[in-house]
């Protein structure tokens, strides 16, 4: 006999309140519909090491080395506590796509009730993640890959690591209760964590971001600083818009096989993020979101400004030999950079 | 009756896997389907490689935490008891490099070997014994005669090695550790997507083993072992390659590496510097390849002698004062004379008069018309019981080492001459590499079988091992040629460059050391 198992979950997806438009092209969305179309034509391939991705798997061991090089500079107090966890760190990752980050972070957090929990710390210190992408084909990607890794699996179980199908600003509209945490419930879809997270990534997502009346990359870096705790790191790389980025970028990396390393039309010079409008951006977003969630009317000054600290470290790949920290070469192309929030 | 007690083994199994056991079996007679046990490392193979990786792993904070797991079809426990006297060593020695030895030491296994068992040497002759041009490697001509002389190799017993690896893993505790000796595995085979209530395993391999021979200890394994990332230390006929479908290149050279544990002569200790020891080679072209003579402590020395396989049948045939009147005419003898010692009648042993053996008398006859040269080992007196052995020579090499969730180290990925006793060295080498692979990858979220991460391993290591196989390969054709022909001018053209120039020679003394 067949359990009934199926009839209960198709019982319990019409019992759910109605899903959010998740993949909303709204205008009050960040997100384009141009984009969402290019990154779902590449879902297939999304974890093969010699796909079209490969160049973007390669270049996620700099991001554990970026953040463990933020964790260094600025650690968060949590992580400075005698006798604490070793790793109590809550990440959210933006745009996680199909999980490449996301499902390697996941892979760092000690199983629960073993040993090294207690005992050691790990590069990432991180107790869990929750990671949103709006592509709902990159969601399912992502979750049936990280349900091939049993350490992963069971993470994704009990709650520790998580893939949401969401906007940012579907998390913004959210308003957790008291009671519940993000942790709450494994298929809960409750993103927004009361105290906030300690670590947001937006690796490769601000250069995805359209730019009309309602939105901009100011106003989502703001809403992504109103989800960050106090003394947390806001950290991400993009690619600055200069010629040599554009001769890398749009001329070389996206040329046809064998010189191209990248599918043609990922990315558009003109959307492209200087480091230095990145970081005004960020300090700007740093006022607006002290102001947002003050609920004051009251144009708060550079006092939110104080304790942050901003960083930018530029990447290069070399053929044959990948991904490189080289620094002074932020104009180049592809940089590393994070702001932290004031305490 | 079980030779194994329970109390024994218990040392070497996790208590997680020592409770999953009484689960299995408790399911097996109730035949619903075998759990399958999730490793991260299963290493197939304890040689030294395979146990120099489960000690490397298991040194690293960032690797300590991982489940690990080895099957060995020997008893590893005759070789945790591994006791000689200080005047026997096994013949089986390798030469190993001052890298091979930091990298022990880094792993901290280098303190659980018997160093006393150990003898480095600091001085390396090799000449041509068709031509006699010859190169001498010491660091004699770039150091202060202040300083102790740096060593060229140390030479160490596979049997100590194993030992002192043994050891260091054993101290490592036993969280996360299961060792299976007196195991073989009976299938290798990709696990399934529908395990009831389980992981989709349908990309792992899922190893079946079952006790070697007829060892009573079945009820301690675990039925069907999963791994993250599934090592092939197994050897020149690796099970695990043939599972993840690599290829391998390679021939046989039709040569027998004779090997034998001889005891020397008195020496004239050398005046200075004092305690140095000498590694002798003398290639032999008309006899198939080069003898060679590593020192051991107190005046011993293990042999190494490539030649063919019908001479290897005629030395093993011989007496033992035959065969050392052999070994001490083949450092000394010109070629023709050498040829004709091995064709000589074999005296059948009942009209043996032991004093007057006939290889003896033709030495010592030949000896006085030969010209000496400078560079000679001290004369082999003694040659130690039951230590006279040969195994063929091959050349092998794994198209690659890596498949998904699969790796390949040591024999498994490449077997070489032993021309330059580089073997052994070139299978730490390998797990240095991969050890050091897994580390990055565990530090950085990455799976430890993804081709991603093991990318970085066959990337670091291939090509390293090519050359140096291939460099073998290369000198033992060359000196493959007999006679004084443009092939035996040309080599002793290249030694005696090599051996005028010093920067040359330093330059090849540091890649030797690579």
């Amino acid at each position: 006999m067949a359990p009934p198992r199926p009839s209960f979950r198709t019982v319990s997806l019409l019992l759910r309140p109605i899903p959010r438009r998740c993949h909303s092209t709204s205008a009050t969305s960040s997100v384009s519909a141009s984009e969402v179309s290019h990154f779902s034509s590449l879902a297939s391939s999304w974890w093969d090491p010699m796909g079209p991705s490969r160049v973007l798997h390669l270049m996620n061991p700099m991001r554990h080395d970026f953040i463990a090089s933020c964790l260094f500079d600025a650690p968060p107090e949590s992580t400075l506590r005698p006798g604490g966890n070793p790793n109590p760190l809550h990440y959210l990752d933006i745009g996680c796509g199909g999980g490449i980050f996301a499902e390697s972070l996941a892979r760092t957090i000690p199983l629960p009730g073993s040993k090294a929990e207690t005992a050691a710390e790990t590069v990432t210190r991180a107790a869990s993640i929750t990671a949103i992408d709006p592509t709902s084909t990159l969601i399912q990607i992502a979750r049936d890959h990280a349900r091939k890794d049993p350490k992963v699996s069971a993470h994704l179980d009990s709650g520790r690591f998580r893939y949401v199908n969401c906007t940012l600003e579907d998390v913004i509209a959210q308003t957790p209760t008291s009671t519940s945490t993000a942790l709450e419930g494994a298929g809960g879809e409750m993103v927004k964590r009361k105290d906030g997270f300690d670590i947001i990534t937006l690796f490769e997502v601000i250069e995805h971001i359209d730019t009309n009346a309602h939105i901009s990359p100011l106003s989502f870096l703001t809403d992504c600083l109103r989800l960050l705790k106090p003394g947390g790191w806001l950290l991400g790389s993009t690619i600055a818009r200069t010629w040599p980025s554009f001769l890398i970028n749009q001329v070389i990396a996206e040329a046809p096989w064998p010189i191209g390393v990248v599918p043609k039309g990922t990315h558009e010079w003109r959307k492209f993020v200087n480091p230095d409008e990145l970081e005004r951006w960020a300090s700007e977003g740093l006022m607006r979101s002290s102001d947002l969630e003050r609920g004051s009317v009251m144009r708060s000054g550079s006092e939110a400004l104080n304790g942050m600290r901003w960083k930018c470290e530029g990447v290069v790949y070399f053929p044959g030999l990948g991904w490189k920290f080289l620094p002074g070469s932020e104009s180049w192309g592809n940089y590393f950079w994070a702001i932290r929030k004031g305490v | 009756m079980r030779p194994i007690t329970t109390s024994v083994l218990r040392q070497y199994v996790c208590p997680s896997c020592r409770s999953a056991r009484t689960v299995s079996r408790r399911r097996f007679s109730s035949k619903s389907a075998a759990p399958t046990e999730i490793y991260d490392v299963v290493c197939v193979g304890g040689g030294p490689a395979g146990l120099a990786l489960l000690a490397a792993l298991r040194a690293s904070p960032a690797t300590s935490k991982l489940k690990v797991a080895l099957v060995e079809s020997q008893d590893l426990d005759k070789a945790r008891s591994f006791r000689l006297d200080s005047q026997h060593f096994s013949n089986r020695v390798s030469s190993l490099t001052p890298s091979s030895v930091s990298f022990l030491r880094k792993i901290g296994a280098w303190e659980h070997l018997d160093v006393s068992r150990t003898q480095p040497y600091q001085g390396m002759e090799v000449w041509d014994g068709e031509t006699g041009s010859k190169i001498s490697f010491d660091w004699s001509s770039e150091t202060s005669p202040f300083e102790d002389l740096p060593t060229v190799a140390t030479m160490t017993e596979n049997a100590n090695l194993v030992h002192g690896l043994l050891s260091r893993i054993a101290a490592s505790g036993n969280e996360n550790l299961s060792i299976f000796s007196k195991t073989t595995v009976s299938s290798i085979e990709n696990g399934s997507a529908s395990e009831t209530d389980g992981p989709d395993l349908s990309a792992w391999p899922v190893l079946s083993i079952a006790p070697a021979g007829n060892a009573p200890q079945s009820t301690a394994l675990p039925s069907r072992m999963a791994a993250r990332l599934l090592i092939g230390a197994d050897g020149i006929n690796s099970p695990v390659r043939r599972y993840a479908d690599i290829g391998t290149d390679g021939w046989d050279y039709q040569r027998h590496g004779v090997v034998a544990t001889l005891s020397l002569a008195d020496q004239i200790p050398p005046a200075f510097p004092t305690g140095m020891r000498t590694a002798y080679q003398r290639f032999l072209p008309a006899l198939g390849g080069p003898i060679a003579l590593l020192p051991l402590p107190n005046n011993h020395a293990t042999l190494v002698w490539s030649t063919t396989v019908e001479n290897a049948t005629y030395l093993k045939s011989l007496s033992p004062e035959a065969f050392i009147a052999m070994v001490n005419a083949a450092f000394r003898l010109s070629m023709p004379d050498l040829q004709y010692l091995m064709r000589m009648e074999r005296p059948s042993t009942s009209v043996t008069d032991l004093n007057e053996d006939p290889h003896e008398n033709e030495l010592t006859w030949r000896l006085q018309h030969t010209p000496p040269v400078p560079q000679l080992p001290p004369m082999v007196t003694g040659i130690q019981e039951n230590s006279l052995a040969s195994f063929p020579l091959r050349f092998r090499h794994a198209s690659t080492y890596i498949s998904p969730r699969v790796a390949l180290v040591g024999d498994a990925a490449h077997v070489i001459h032993p021309l330059a006793g580089q073997g052994l060295n070139l299978g730490l080498g390998d797990v240095a590499s991969l050890s050091s692979t897994i580390e990055y990858a565990v530090n950085h979220g990455m799976d430890i079988g993804d081709i991603l991460t093991l990318e970085r391993y066959t990337a670091d290591r291939w090509a390293t091992n090519a050359k140096i196989g291939g460099t073998c390969d290369v000198l033992h054709k060359l000196y493959n040629v007999p006679g004084q022909g443009p092939v035996a001018w040309g080599r002793s053209l290249g030694f005696e460059i090599i051996d005028r120039l010093p920067f040359v020679k330093g330059f090849l003394m540091r890649n030797a050391d690579s």
